[in-house]
């Protein structure tokens, strides 16, 4: 065990750079992936069928794809086609494109569990269209899909270590396999990557579980 | 753009037998994803039942050994067990394998694979059980128990066939990320299709052409795709069955991306 102890004080540099590329990887691909899925959702509650087919062929896409081939797409595909992208880019697009798949679909049935009655009553009482929406309808979806929306940001901190498997990112699995790789301490350098993992996904349990706890609806 | 709808691009698939290279790396991940899911449910029930023991401590233990392994990255998983794996445990393999399987599937780097695929998913799958069991009405086991029946009785006749029903959705949709999941394992060298795809395109002449990658890897992305889009109507046709069966709304136990949402009832 003090072995384990020593190559994490050894190492820690190496490790605390790899936990802070991860970081930035899941913090730039949350982005991406709210704001696509925002609008992919957006399209999909359209009044046009067609920008609702339109919408539900991109969550199909990459809803359906796996983001290993997604990655091997964006970076290895458009870089052989000429489009010079670099790993950061190619990494945080795919993860954010893949998961804003998700997003999309989360916001949707949102959307539509706000009840008809509460959009009636509100247009009733002289709201406008837009004011439905913003007033009534957008706060209770909100409150519906924080636990879905957490749930989705779990499964992207542990999907970011796909982008470090896929591509030149040294992310925190990386960085311990390239420390197991020269100390021959297989084991101790993945329990501190599995700690390191561990650490975020269950930091954003809580903070999930404190977010629920004040506003969201059980249904 | 040009390079994508460059027909000499895509005519290179079909020329000698690329795409059925590709077809039969694409057959090992199909099969890798069922037996990791028929291991997994077998194992996740037992997880299931485990967690839900009365026995205090043993549910305890279940619920670490649930929550460390669904909060594992699966790549981390895959890796981790294939380095860690004692050489026996995978020569035992090896030689246990059935010779009706293809070459690939009994190598023992498959082994260390499916059991990290099992590893993970039977967490996951676990997580969903408990969740159906846990959606039914309480009044269900207190009649069960009511009529005399024991503990297994009580699961194996009322609360099982109840609960499985509901998470059978949920199940396929996990059969959708189990089989996306599979394409991980190029990591540790098992030639799927991932790995297939890498090896035509390393070829950067294939009799005088470079290897179409683009092409290549959208030509794996579909395949995936149509087979998880007929995953997913199987998925919601059985949603839609169970619903005329029982003549209810059941809320199903659904899994998004891993992770389960059903709102579990507050005990």
């Amino acid at each position: 065990m003090s072995s384990w102890i020593e190559l994490l004080t050894d190492n820690a540099g190496a490790l605390a750079s790899g936990f802070w590329v991860t970081l930035r990887l899941v913090g730039g691909s949350f982005v991406v992936a709210a704001v696509v899925g925002t609008l992919v959702a957006a399209l999909r509650i359209a009044p046009s069928k067609w920008l609702q087919r339109l919408g539900g062929v991109y969550v199909e896409t990459f809803r359906n794809i796996p983001l290993l081939v997604l990655l091997f797409i964006a970076y290895f595909g458009l870089r052989r086609a000429g489009v010079p992208i670099n790993t950061w880019i190619a990494g945080i697009a795919s993860l954010g494109l893949y998961t804003a798949a998700y997003v999309a679909e989360v916001l949707r049935s949102g959307v539509f569990a706000v009840s008809r009655g509460q959009i009636d009553a509100a247009l009733s009482l002289g709201f406008d269209q837009r004011e439905t929406l913003r007033r009534i309808v957008l706060p209770q979806a909100f409150r519906t899909v924080i636990s879905p929306l957490g749930s989705i940001t779990i499964a992207m901190i542990k999907n970011s270590v796909i982008v470090g498997g896929a591509v030149a990112i040294n992310d925190l699995l990386k960085e311990s396999r390239i420390i197991a790789s020269r100390t021959f301490e297989t084991e101790a350098a993945f329990f501190w990557a599995a700690v390191g993992y561990l650490l975020l996904t269950v930091a954003a349990t809580i903070a999930l579980r404190r977010l629920e706890q004040r506003h969201a609806i059980r249904r | 753009m040009g390079y994508l709808f460059d027909p000499d691009n895509w005519e290179w698939l079909v020329t000698a037998n690329n795409l059925e290279f590709l077809l039969e790396g694409f057959l090992v991940n199909l099969q890798i994803a069922l037996i990791a899911l028929i291991c997994s449910l077998i194992f996740g029930l037992a997880l299931a039942l485990g967690r839900l023991s009365r026995n205090k401590p043993l549910a305890f233990l279940v619920g670490l050994w649930v929550d460390v392994w669904r909060n594992l990255p699966v790549l981390l998983v895959i890796l981790y067990v294939y380095l860690a794996l004692p050489a026996s445990w995978r020569e035992t393999y090896e030689d246990a394998a059935p010779a009706f399987l293809p070459e690939v599937m009994q190598t023992g780097r498959v082994f260390a694979a499916l059991l990290a695929l099992v590893l993970y998913n039977s967490a996951v799958l676990a997580e969903i059980m408990r969740a159906g069991i846990l959606s039914l009405d309480r009044g269900q086991g207190e009649a069960a128990a009511a009529l005399g029946l024991s503990y297994w009785q009580r699961m194996r006749i009322v609360i099982l066939p109840q609960g499985l029903r509901r998470m059978l959705p949920a199940t396929v949709s996990q059969l959708i990320t189990l089989n996306k999941d599979t394409t991980l394992v190029y990591i540790i060298a098992i030639e799927e299709v991932a790995r297939r795809g890498r090896i035509l395109t390393g070829f950067n002449f294939f009799g005088g052409v470079q290897a179409p990658l683009l092409q290549v890897f959208i030509i794996i992305g579909l395949m995936f795709i149509l087979t998880n889009l007929a995953l997913s109507r199987l998925s919601r046709r059985l949603e839609i069955r169970e619903r005329e069966r029982t003549g209810t709304m059941v809320e199903p136990v659904t899994g998004l991306e891993d992770q389960v949402v059903a709102t579990l009832p507050a005990r």
